[in-house]
């Protein structure tokens, strides 16, 4: 059996603020392999977006204290220096970002960016890497890709600019990327678009990619495995297809009827989720979605479930009192 | 757009000594006030014809070259500043490499650590030179360093010749390139740090960061562009200043520049000069204005396209 | 060196009022400054009936003594006392700093203000008047004014450094009303039919108050300076009326036998240029934070 690609253990990271200790994420486990595509979802605070900046060791430096382990290819993400993460950053494993208006560097021409880590990482002659990096604007679908070269990032629409975004990401052909929302700050329509160029890009460059978003749609049939956060912490987690047709988790359910589905009849209306996110800062005991739950018990509020194993293999769930399974049993 | 501008100075560089209150010609003539020079002044310059007339007159000599014989020291305007401005332009390159030199590194160094020791130190240092004028902190240095100050200005000036001596050059410039810099530090790196820190928050220098790429050559290839275009303003609007604005250094420590030129003019009510050095410096301004304008669209393409 | 601003997002959502800590205190250093000032201001405001020395007696038995009972700071070389003379020497100082601020903001400003929000001919007409002369050292041009208007008073120094500093004053209160102007909470002021004069009182000067006051201690300052440089050229207030340039500029002769007549004056302009930078500068960063919450 080939060894993971990433495996995640218990990974806390907490911030240190003026009010308190904040736990963004809180004792995530969870393994990737070659060639899968994970989806990570929750709303905004949930601590996805922390958890895949921390992933990767790009979370800010200072009043930041990480614990667990993160191994990417064996190499020990947490505690490593920026000089050892420097040398698997780019080159096994990249990251996207949400909003192409700010990813890019506004004074420097885009194909500059593309092959600055084929010149200084991989020590490539400019010629050569002019070369790779028109390649890659075509790989990702820019028009006249050897004019666009030496555009500067305003001179292109917001779909491009996350196309050239993601070529950047791509130029020293890592085997691991994270997707960061990667099509929030879009247009409804290019959003369509640039999911299916990652789809493509990662079929062509064999890559497992790691798919940060709040949107259930996007991750439905672009993921084979799906995360589902809340507070800092794993509420879900499974197969895609198991944990549409068969969560346990009463917040799981919540989200997936509060988005939209063709298959609905006109005007059913979305179902919001009562209540607002938590204050990470004051976390109430117990399981952390209780105060919106209308399933929650007294032991729901009292103490915090784990993750505990479903009947299809790879899914658990973290609650006490479970939505029933379609096949009949209750946890 | 340049033109107007040189051509606005022209006219109010002319026009000044007719909004002073007084005959124009007795300005200029000064001390050399006699009927005979009078009479010449007034066929040279045409004072007793039309004010528009008196422009072109004026604007003719000028265009070739003539900007007049002072009538105080008997030599031509022109060979006095010509002979001042390229000790002005030593200072002023020299200076600048120094507070560049320093800002940079430093201003990086302090962005990277914002309220670590270095940038204390830096800040309230900087704080405290902003506070001390450039007059007031030669006059302390030579308080405390004994220099040799102060003597009415009889003797042959301290400064030496480039074509001479570079030696004795760089050394007697030294003190008021020193000061000089030190004045430029202040400001630039006030204000790259600031810059810095504001563009190391966005996002694309973390994407830098996620190639792999080292901190130095974020710190330079990335971080430094976006966040020079105050600095480069500063910049051009400060060596612009320092074009006869260093007079006091210059006068001080005995530099004979523009400044120290304009000085002794006025001392001398030698009018001519003044004018002089006025439009001289006026041009100056302009073409270190225009330049930096087109290095910054250079160093930042997004300010000519908003 | 990544993202912090994603912290504060975070920390944001999380947290339903923005914690006290965040906010950046004025700081004590702060009114020590302002106390430093006012005190000035009042020396130089009531510097006639308070037991002072005659700034401009000459006592011929004590010149160029050290500091003493008698003498606070000494005296200079006519025997003048200098503690008197520094008292007496701000009100130059100060004169001519509000003097011709209040002349470059009362005409630069509004001016500043006009054009930015109605743009258009009158816009452009101006600022390209004012730009011409912007691109000038107005130093050198005021030093060239003030040399040739003789004879030389007090009132002629503020008016030609405020006429001077007109321009800049342009530029700046221009600049910041077109931020402002620009953003959306004044465009729906406009929409809901207030009248220009209404908006640029309740939504302009508001927020153009900041910019200004933090550029007007700037322009302190800068003048304070001016007037020392101006003196070292004869060109500021005549003698025997004490100003501070005045003052370090007579102490440059006798640096040997007198180092007082140059470290007193020295201090006192360096720490009320001192108090006034420090004030500026915590009150941007105090008002950027207001700003940011916004």
């Amino acid at each position: 059996m080939t060894p993971e690609l990433l495996v995640v253990k218990d990974l806390s990271t907490t911030f240190d603020t003026p009010a308190g200790p904040l736990a963004a994420v809180g004792n995530v486990s969870f393994d990737l392999n070659q060639n899968e595509t994970l989806g990570i979802v929750g709303e905004s605070g949930s601590g996805k977006t922390v958890l895949s900046r921390t992933v990767m060791g790009l979370q800010p430096r200072t009043n930041v204290t990480v614990t667990g382990s993160v191994l990417l290819n064996g190499f020990e993400v947490v505690g490593a220096s920026d000089v050892e993460k420097q040398k698997i950053w780019g080159l096994q494993v990249a990251m996207i970002f949400q909003d192409p208006m700010t990813s890019l560097n506004p004074v420097m021409r885009i194909g500059k960016q593309i092959d600055e880590i084929l010149r200084v990482r991989l020590g490539m002659d400019r010629s050569a890497a002019k070369a790779r990096a028109i390649e890659l604007l075509e790989l990702v679908g820019i028009p006249s890709p050897a004019e666009r070269y030496s555009d500067f990032p305003g001179q292109l629409s917001g779909g491009m600019r996350q196309r050239v975004v993601i070529a950047t990401a791509l130029a020293g052909s890592p085997q691991l990327l994270l997707a960061d929302e990667p099509t929030t700050g879009l247009d409804v329509t290019i959003q369509a678009q640039i999911l299916n160029l990652l789809d493509e890009i990662k079929e062509r460059m064999k890559m497992s990619v790691v798919l940060v978003t709040h949107d259930l749609g996007v991750v439905a049939t672009r993921t084979s495995r799906l995360i589902v956060m809340y507070a800092g912490r794993i509420v879900e987690m499974g197969s895609t297809r198991e944990v549409f047709a068969n969560h346990r988790m009463p917040y799981t359910r919540a989200l997936l009827d509060g988005s939209p589905k063709v298959s609905n009849p006109s005007h059913t209306r979305l179902l919001a989720i009562p209540g607002r996110p938590p204050n990470l800062l004051n976390l109430p005991p117990g399981c952390s979605f209780a105060p919106r739950c209308s399933f929650a018990t007294d032991r729901c509020r009292q103490e915090r479930p784990e993750l505990q194993p479903a009947s299809a293999p790879g899914h658990s769930f973290a609650c006490w009192n479970p939505l029933p399974t379609s096949r009949g049993a209750t946890s | 757009m340049l033109i107007g501008i040189v051509f606005v100075i022209t006219v109010g560089a002319f026009y000044l000594i007719h909004l002073l209150p007084g005959d124009p010609a007795v300005i200029i003539l000064g001390t050399g006030d006699s009927p005979v020079n009078k009479a010449r002044l007034y066929k040279q310059l045409g004072l007793n014809k039309p004010i528009l007339e008196q422009y072109f007159i004026w604007m003719k000599n000028i265009v070739h070259g003539n900007l007049g014989t002072s009538f105080i020291s008997e030599t031509p305007v022109w060979t006095t500043i010509k002979g001042a401005i390229p000790i002005d332009l030593e200072l002023m390159v020299i200076s600048q490499i120094l507070a560049f030199a320093t800002a940079i590194p430093l201003a990086m160094r302090s962005a990277k650590k914002p309220d670590g020791p270095l940038d204390r130190v830096l800040s309230a240092g900087s704080f405290t030179l902003l506070s001390i004028p450039a007059f007031i902190a030669i006059v302390l240095l030579v308080l405390f360093i004994a220099i040799d100050l102060g003597v009415p200005h009889t003797g042959p000036s301290s400064y030496v010749s480039l074509g001479s001596d570079w030696i004795g050059n760089l050394e007697s410039l030294a003190l008021p390139s020193f000061v000089l810099a030190v004045g430029s530090f202040v400001v630039y790196y006030r204000i790259l740090r600031s810059d810095l820190i504001a563009t190391l928050q966005e996002e694309f220098i973390t994407m830098a960061r996620s190639k792999g790429i080292s901190q130095r050559r974020i710190m330079w290839r990335h971080a430094l562009r976006p966040s020079s275009v105050a600095l480069l303003g500063t910049a051009g609007v400060n060596i612009g200043g320092l074009l006869a604005g260093g007079f006091i250094v210059q006068y001080l420590l005995d530099i004979p520049g523009l400044g120290y030129t304009l000085i002794s003019a006025i001392g001398y009510s030698d009018y001519l000069v003044v004018q002089g050095i006025v439009l001289v410096v006026a041009v100056g301004v302009i073409l270190i204005n225009f330049g930096f304008d087109f290095i910054i669209n250079l160093v930042d393409p997004r300010i000519s396209r908003e | 060196m990544s993202s912090s601003y994603f912290v504060n997002e975070l920390v944001e959502e999380s947290t339903t009022q923005v914690t006290p800590e965040r906010k950046k205190k004025l700081g004590i250093l702060f009114w020590i400054c302002v106390s430093w000032l006012l005190l000035n201001l009042l020396g130089a405001i009531l510097a006639n009936v308070l037991p002072l020395q005659n700034p401009l007696f000459q006592n011929y038995s004590v010149i160029n003594a050290g500091p003493s009972l008698h003498h606070l700071f000494g005296t200079d070389d006519l025997g003048r006392d200098i503690f008197s003379r520094i008292v007496y020497g701000s009100r130059v100082s100060i004169e001519v700093s509000l003097g011709s601020l209040l002349i470059g903001f009362g005409i630069g400003a509004p001016l500043g203000m006009l054009a930015a929000y109605r743009r258009g001919k009158f816009d452009s007409l101006l600022t390209t008047f004012m730009y011409t002369f912007l691109a000038f050292p107005a130093i050198i041009a005021t030093i060239a004014v003030l040399s040739f208007w003789t004879p030389r008073s007090l009132l002629k120094i503020i008016i030609v450094v405020g006429i001077a500093s007109i321009p800049l004053v342009y530029r700046v209160i221009r600049t910041a009303t077109m931020n402002i102007a620009t953003k959306d909470y004044v465009i729906a002021a406009k929409v809901q039919g207030a009248t220009d004069w209404r908006i640029m009182v309740k939504e302009l000067l508001p927020n153009v108050l900041p910019i200004g006051v933090s550029f007007l201690l700037i322009g302190i300052a800068t003048v304070i300076t001016l007037e020392g440089s101006l003196a070292f050229l004869g060109l500021s207030v005549n003698p025997p009326t004490p100003s501070w340039g005045n003052m370090i500029n007579e102490s440059r002769t006798i640096l040997q036998q007198n180092p007082w007549l140059a470290i007193f004056p020295s201090l006192a302009l360096c720490l009320f240029l001192l108090c006034l930078n420090f004030i500026g500068d915590r009150l941007r960063s105090h008002f950027e934070v207001t700003e940011g919450n916004l």
